[in-house]
C-alpha cells in the first residue's frame, strides 16, 4: 500500500504541471536534494572504507572528542592544516589571560586550544599545572590570603582545582594514551599539591608501565610505597625492577636502587642468606 | 553524445586557463601563499609543541588548503560570470558549442589552474622541508634521523593530488551554484557556505549515528548524505613521516572515485540548471 501511494505521489509530482514559479522552484530544489541524497547513498560504500582509515588516524575528528565543544569542533573542521599555528597563537593569548588572572577566560581558552590541536603535550601539561598550582593560589588570595583562609577551605580549593586539572589530563590521555608524562603529571599533582602519597603512587606506577617511561617513575613509585609504610611491597618491587633494568644505562641508576634495597633489607630485618643477590 | 566535443572542451579549457593566469587575483593569492609557505620557518618561532618539520609540513598543507579553496571558488565564479557579463558566452553558445562543452571547458580550465597552483606550492614545500631536514641532519640535533632521513617526499605529491581532487569538487559545486545564480557575489558566498558545510559534514554524519529515531535523525542523516565529505581528503596529519604508514593505494583510488562521482553529479546538476538559463 505504502509503495503504491509513494509511486502515485511521485508520478503526480513529476508529471503534474506546476505553473507557479514558486512551485517550480520548490520542485527543482526538492529534485536536487533527492538527487544528491541518492548520490550520497551510492557513494557511501566507496567512502566508508576510506573514511574509517582517515578517521582512525585523527582522533580529533571523533565526535566524542569535541563533545560539549561543538563550536570548537567546527573550528577544527574549518582550520585544516592551520590548526597548529592557530593553537600556538591561542596559547600566547592564554598566557596573557593567565597573567591577568582571569580564571573563566583561561579555562575556556585552554579548552579551545586543546580541542583545536590536541597533539602537543606542552598544552596539556602546562595548562594542568596552571589550573592545579596557580589558580588555587589566586583563589585563596581572593578570599583573603593564606593567613586568613582556614586550612579546610584551602584544602577544598586545592581539591577543586586538582579535579579540574585531572579532568583536563584525562582528556589529554584520550589522544596520548601511552604517554608517561601525562600519568606522571597526575601523580605529581597528588604528591606536590594535595600531599596525598597514597593517591599519587598508582599514577607513578602507571607512568612506569608506559613504553616511553623514564626510569625515575618506577623509583618514585617504590619510594612512595616506602613512605606509606609498605616496605615489603617496596622491597619486592625494587628487586624486580633491579633485575629488569639494563646494566649500561646511566639513567637506570641501578646503584641507587641497590642501596635502597639494602636499606629496606635492614628495615625488614631480612636474614643475610635471604638477601637480594644482584649478580 | 554528439553535443559534447572534446576539442571544444580543450579549447575552452585552454582559454580559461590563460585568462585565469592573467588575472591579478590569482597572482596575488599565489604570491601570498608562496610567501606564507616560504616563511613557515619564521612562524616556527611561535611553535610550542610539535617538531620543526611537522610544523612546517602542517603550515604548508594548511596554506595549500586555505588558499586553494579561496582560489577554487573565486576563480570559478569570476571566469563564469566574465563570460556572461561580457556577452562572450552568448557569442560562443550561438556557435555550435553546446552548453555541456562550455561548462566542462570552464571546469577543466580551472582544474588546470589549480594543478599549477598545487604543483608550485607542493614543490616549494618539498624544497623547504628538504633544506630543513638536511640542516638538522647535519647538525645532528636529533638521534632519530637515520641515514635516509625521516620524511617521505612522495607523500607531499599524494597530499597535493588529494587536495587537487577536492578543489575539482569544490569547483564543480561552484559551477552548479553559478548556473542558477544571477550575481557573482551570491555565488561566492554560497560557495564558501557550501565549503564550510562540506568540511563539517562529518559532524552531522557522526551525530546521526548517536541520535534516537525520529525526524531529527532523518534530517541530520539527509545532510550527511546530501553533501560530500571534505574531511576525507584531510590526511595531512597522517602523511610525510616515515614513522607513519603512507595512504594505501586502494584508499587513494577510493578517494579519487568518490571525488569523480561527485564532480560528475554536480556537473550534471549544473548542466540541468544551465540548460534553462537565459543568457
Amino acid at each position: 500500500m505504502l509503495p503504491l501511494l509513494c509511486s502515485w505521489l511521485w508520478q503526480a509530482f513529476v508529471t503534474v504541471k506546476f505553473d507557479h514559479p514558486l512551485l517550480l522552484r520548490v520542485r527543482a530544489v526538492f529534485l536536487t536534494v533527492l538527487f544528491l541524497v541518492a548520490v550520497g547513498v551510492f557513494t557511501r560504500p566507496v567512502e566508508d572504507v576510506a573514511w574509517e582509515r582517515v578517521k582512525s588516524g585523527q582522533t580529533e575528528l571523533n565526535l566524542a572528542s569535541i563533545e560539549g565543544a561543538l563550536g570548537q569542533g567546527i573550528i577544527v573542521g574549518i582550520l585544516g592544516g592551520f590548526r597548529a599555528i592557530t593553537a600556538d597563537f591561542l596559547w600566547i593569548q592564554a598566557n596573557a589571560v593567565w597573567e591577568r588572572k582571569e580564571r573563566a577566560t583561561f579555562d575556556s581558552m585552554v579548552r579551545l586550544l586543546t580541542t583545536i590541536d590536541p597533539r602537543p603535550l606542552f598544552f596539556w601539561i602546562n595548562s594542568a599545572r596552571m589550573i592545579a598550582y596557580d589558580i588555587p593560589s589566586w583563589r585563596i588570595r581572593e578570599e583573603g590570603g593564606y593567613d586568613t583562609v582556614p586550612d579546610w577551605r584551602q584544602r577544598e580549593i586545592d581539591l577543586e582545582q586538582a579535579e579540574q586539572a585531572f579532568a583536563l589530563i584525562e582528556r589529554g590521555l584520550r589522544f596520548h594514551p601511552q604517554n608517561s608524562r601525562l600519568y606522571l603529571e597526575i601523580g605529581q599533582i597528588y604528591l606536590n599539591r594535595l600531599d596525598d602519597v597514597e593517591a599519587a603512587a598508582p599514577w607513578f606506577l602507571k607512568a612506569s608501565q608506559q613504553p616511553d617511561a623514564p626510569h625515575f617513575a618506577a623509583r618514585i613509585y617504590a619510594e612512595l610505597l616506602r613512605r606509606q609504610g609498605k616496605n615489603a611491597a617496596a622491597y619486592t618491587f625494587l628487586k624486580d625492577l633491579h633485575k629488569r633494568l639494563p646494566d649500561g644505562d646511566l639513567f637506570a641508576r641501578k646503584g641507587i636502587i641497590l642501596e635502597r634495597i639494602r636499606t629496606l633489607e635492614e628495615t625488614l630485618k631480612i636474614p643475610v642468606e635471604d638477601r637480594f643477590k644482584p649478580y | 553524445m554528439n553535443f559534447i566535443s572534446l576539442q571544444q572542451v580543450g579549447w575552452i579549457a585552454g582559454n580559461t586557463f590563460l585568462e585565469a593566469v592573467r588575472q591579478k587575483f590569482f597572482n596575488s593569492v599565489l604570491l601570498i601563499a608562496v610567501a606564507l609557505v616560504a616563511s613557515s620557518n619564521f612562524f616556527q618561532q611561535f611553535d610550542f609543541g610539535t617538531s620543526e618539520l611537522k610544523f612546517i609540513a602542517d603550515f604548508g598543507f594548511g596554506a595549500l588548503f586555505f588558499f586553494g579553496s579561496i582560489l577554487s571558488i573565486t576563480v570559478t565564479t569570476q571566469l563564469f560570470f566574465n563570460e556572461i557579463e561580457n556577452r562572450t558566452a552568448l557569442t560562443m553558445l550561438a556557435k555550435p558549442v553546446h552548453k555541456v562543452s562550455f561548462l566542462f571547458g570552464k571546469w577543466a580550465g580551472v582544474q588546470l589552474l589549480m594543478l599549477a597552483f598545487v604543483a608550485l606550492l607542493c614543490a616549494l614545500l618539498a624544497v623547504i622541508l628538504y633544506w630543513r631536514e638536511t640542516s638538522l641532519m647535519a647538525e645532528q640535533r636529533y638521534e632519530i634521523f637515520s641515514e635516509e632521513g625521516i620524511l617521505r617526499y612522495s607523500d607531499i605529491a599524494l597530499f597535493g593530488f588529494l587536495q587537487w581532487l577536492k578543489f575539482g569538487l569544490l569547483s564543480a559545486i561552484t559551477l552548479f551554484i553559478a548556473s542558477f545564480s544571477n550575481t557573482s557575489i551570491y555565488t561566492m558566498i554560497v560557495g564558501f557556505c557550501a565549503l564550510v558545510v562540506c568540511q563539517l559534514q562529518y559532524i552531522a554524519r557522526d551525530a546521526y549515528a548517536e541520535m534516537d529515531q525520529g525526524l531529527g535523525r532523518l534530517l541530520v542523516q539527509g545532510i550527511g548524505l546530501a553533501f560530500p565529505n571534505f574531511q576525507l581528503f584531510n590526511v595531512g596529519d597522517q602523511l610525510l613521516f616515515l614513522t607513519e604508514e603512507t595512504l594505501p593505494a586502494g584508499i587513494t583510488v577510493r578517494m579519487a572515485l568518490y571525488a569523480g562521482i561527485y564532480v560528475a553529479a554536480f556537473m550534471l546538476l549544473a548542466l540541468a540548471s544551465f540548460r534553462h538559463r537565459e543568457i
